[in-house]
C-alpha cells in the first residue's frame, strides 16, 4: 500500500512537465521547495512537540550564502551550494541552544532568532545588499551543464526533495526518530529510561536546520534573487502552518500543506485582493475542526471515525 | 561487607519555608523490599524524587551501592541501574505499547543514536520487547496506541518499561494507586514475583499491601524517619498508630 502509493506519486511528479505548462512547473517547483520548508519545521513541531518560528533564518541564510557566493566571488555551483547549506546549518547549531526551553518560551525565543536574522538581513546593507538584496543569481550549473530551462530545473528539485523526504522518514523510523516522538508525548518517562533529552532535541533542531537549509538553495536558484523577505517572519509562520494545514507529524502532510497554501494563494490572487484573509480562515477551520490537518481527516475517515480526531 | 544498595545520609529538601524532607538517613541492603509509608505531605515522594534525580536535594548525599550519584542527572542513575515508576501514570500515550518497550529498551543502548535504520531491525532487542510484553501479558495488544489502554494496563506497562533496563534498584511511587481493589491484588501479585536479586523501594498508601510486600518499612511523618523496622513492629508502634489514626 504504502510503496504504492509512493510509486504513484513519484510517477505523477514525474510526468507533470509532459502535460503541465511553465507555470504549473515553477508553481509545482515552488511546492516542493516549501513543502521541504514545512517538513523540516515539522520535523521538530510533528516529531519532538516543538514550534520553531526561525526556520526562515536557516532558509534564508543558506540562500544569501549561495547567492553571494555566486554572484560576487563566480564560485561554481559545486561549491556554492553545498556552502549555502553548511552556512545556515552551522546557525541552527547556534539556534539549537533553544531546545533548552519549551513552550510558549521556545516560540519567543525563536521569534527572537527569527527577527535577529532579517533585522541582519535587511540592515547590513553593505554585504547583504540590504532591501534590494541580492540579484541576477546564475542559473546552476553541475559539470558544465547549466540548468537553464524550467522543466530541467523542476527535476534537479524533484530529486533533491525526493531525497529529503526519503531520508526524513529513515530518520523518524530510527531508534533516534523513536526516542524524540517519545519526547514529545512524556518527557519525564523518556528521561526516566536513561535518554539525555537536550542532547536529542538539540541533533533533532540541527537536523531540521539542515534540511531547511536545503530547501533555502533550492529557492534561490529557483527565484534567482534574494532579499529579506525570505527571512522574514511570515515565512517561518507559513512553513509551519503548511506543516499543520496538511497534518503535521506525518510524512506527507507538510508537502500537501504546502500545495493547498500555494495553490489556494496563485488560484485567489487572481481574483481578489484580499486572498490572505482566506488563507486566514482556512487557518482557523483547520485548527478547529481538523486540528491535525487533511492527513488527520483522511486517517479519521480510514479508520471509521473512532471520535478520536478533535 | 558490600556496600547497601541505596544509602541516604542526612538527606533534606526544602521548598522555600517548607522542610520537605528534613534529614533522613537510610540504608537499603541489595535485594531488601523496602516500603516507606506515611500520612499526606510526609515528604514520600520528595524523598523518592531525590533518590531517583528528578529534584536536586538541598543537602546530604544519595549513594548507590557505595557510589555517590547526588549530583547526577536522573538519566545517568538509569545508566548505572536505577528504574523507577510515577505517581501519575507517565508513559508515551501517542506511541504503541510495542513503541514504549523498544524505547524503553533502546534507553541504556549506544544504538538509540543510530539515524540509519529501522527502530525495528534490531533482533536482540526485538526478543527483549517480546520478553517484556510476555511479562505484563499485553502480547496481544502490542500495536495498540498506549491512550487506547485501560489504567490497569497502564500501570503494568509502565512496570514493565521501568524494568526493561535491568535495574539492580527499583523504585515504584504508589504503584497502586487509582487501581480497583481487584486490580490492586492482582498488581501486587506482579510486584511480588519480582526476581528477588532487584532491589526495590516502594511508596505505597494501602496499608496492607504494603505489609504485605515489604521485608522491612520505614514510616516518614513531617519530613523525619520515626521508625524503621519490619512489618510486625511496624503494626504494633504507639507512634505509628498515633500519627495514622489520631489520638485515641
Amino acid at each position: 500500500m504504502r510503496l504504492a502509493v509512493t510509486i504513484a506519486i513519484l510517477a505523477v511528479a514525474a510526468v507533470v512537465p509532459l502535460f503541465a505548462g511553465e507555470f504549473w512547473i515553477t508553481l509545482t517547483t515552488q511546492i516542493l521547495i516549501f513543502g521541504l520548508l514545512a517538513l523540516s519545521a515539522d520535523l521538530i513541531l510533528g516529531n519532538a512537540g516543538l514550534f520553531s518560528l526561525c526556520h526562515a533564518s536557516f532558509f534564508a541564510v543558506a540562500a544569501y550564502t549561495t547567492a553571494i557566493l555566486q554572484v560576487r566571488h563566480g564560485i561554481p555551483t559545486i561549491l556554492a551550494a553545498p556552502a549555502g547549506v553548511l552556512a545556515g546549518s552551522l546557525l541552527a547549531m547556534i539556534f539549537a541552544f533553544a531546545v533548552r526551553t519549551r513552550g510558549v518560551y521556545f516560540i519567543l525565543i525563536t521569534l527572537a532568532f527569527g527577527y535577529i536574522v532579517w533585522g541582519v538581513a535587511y540592515r547590513w546593507a553593505s554585504f547583504t545588499g540590504g532591501d534590494n538584496g541580492v540579484t541576477n543569481v546564475p542559473h546552476p550549473a553541475i559539470a558544465g551543464w547549466s540548468i537553464t530551462s524550467s522543466t530541467q530545473y523542476y527535476y534537479l528539485v524533484l530529486l533533491v526533495v525526493a531525497l529529503c523526504v526519503w531520508g526524513y522518514h529513515t530518520l523518524i523510523s530510527s531508534p533516534f526518530g523513536l526516542t524524540i516522538r517519545g519526547i514529545k508525548s512524556s518527557e519525564p518517562r523518556v528521561r526516566s529510561l536513561g535518554i539525555d533529552v537536550s542532547r536529542h532535541l538539540y541533533v533533532a533542531f540541527v537536523l531540521s536546520g539542515v534540511l531547511a537549509s536545503i530547501a533555502g538553495v533550492l529557492y534561490v536558484y529557483y527565484n534567482r534573487f534574494i532579499n529579506p523577505a525570505a527571512a522574514s517572519f511570515p515565512i517561518s509562520v507559513e512553513a509551519v502552518l503548511m506543516a499543520i494545514v496538511g497534518g503535521s507529524g506525518s510524512l506527507l502532510g507538510p508537502l500537501i500543506g504546502a500545495g493547498i497554501i500555494l495553490g489556494l494563494r496563485n488560484w485567489l490572487a487572481g481574483y481578489v485582493h484580499f486572498y490572505n484573509g482566506i488563507l486566514g480562515i482556512v487557518f482557523i477551520a483547520t485548527v478547529l475542526w481538523a486540528p491535525k490537518g487533511l492527513m488527520g481527516l483522511i486517517a479519521r475517515w480510514r479508520s471509521g471515525d473512532r471520535g478520536e480526531g478533535a | 561487607m558490600s556496600p547497601a544498595a541505596i544509602q541516604v545520609e542526612n538527606l533534606a529538601k526544602s521548598f522555600g519555608g517548607l522542610h520537605a524532607v528534613a534529614g533522613v538517613s537510610l540504608s537499603i541492603p541489595a535485594g531488601e523490599r523496602r516500603v516507606v509509608i506515611g500520612p499526606n505531605g510526609a515528604g514520600k515522594t520528595t524523598l523518592f524524587n531525590c533518590i531517583a534525580g528528578t529534584l536536586q536535594p538541598t543537602s546530604g548525599r544519595v549513594l548507590l551501592f557505595g557510589q555517590d550519584i547526588s549530583t547526577l542527572p536522573e538519566n545517568r542513575r538509569t545508566a548505572l541501574g536505577m528504574g523507577r515508576t510515577f505517581q501519575i501514570s507517565n508513559i508515551c500515550t501517542d506511541l504503541t505499547v510495542h513503541e514504549n518497550l523498544l524505547l524503553a529498551a533502546l534507553g541504556n543502548d549506544r544504538r538509540k543514536w543510530l539515524m540509519h535504520r529501522s527502530a525495528h531491525s534490531f533482533p536482540d532487542i526485538q526478543e527483549r520487547v517480546a520478553r517484556g510484553l510476555q511479562r505484563i501479558g499485553l502480547a496481544a495488544r502490542a500495536g495498540e496506541l498506549v491512550k487506547f489502554l485501560s489504567y490497569g494496563e497502564r500501570r503494568q506497562l509502565e512496570l514493565a518499561l521501568a524494568l526493561s533496563s535491568d535495574p539492580k534498584v527499583l523504585l515504584l511511587d504508589e504503584p497502586c494507586a487509582g487501581l480497583s481493589p481487584s486490580e490492586r491484588q492482582s498488581f501486587s501479585r506482579h510486584i511480588g514475583i519480582l526476581p528477588r536479586d532487584i532491589t526495590l523501594i516502594m511508596i505505597e498508601h494501602d496499608i496492607d499491601i504494603a505489609l504485605g510486600l515489604a521485608d522491612r518499612v520505614t514510616v516518614l511523618h513531617h519530613g523525619r524517619v520515626i521508625l524503621d523496622g519490619t512489618p510486625d513492629q511496624v503494626q504494633k508502634d504507639e507512634q505509628v498508630r498515633e500519627v495514622y489514626f489520631g489520638r485515641v
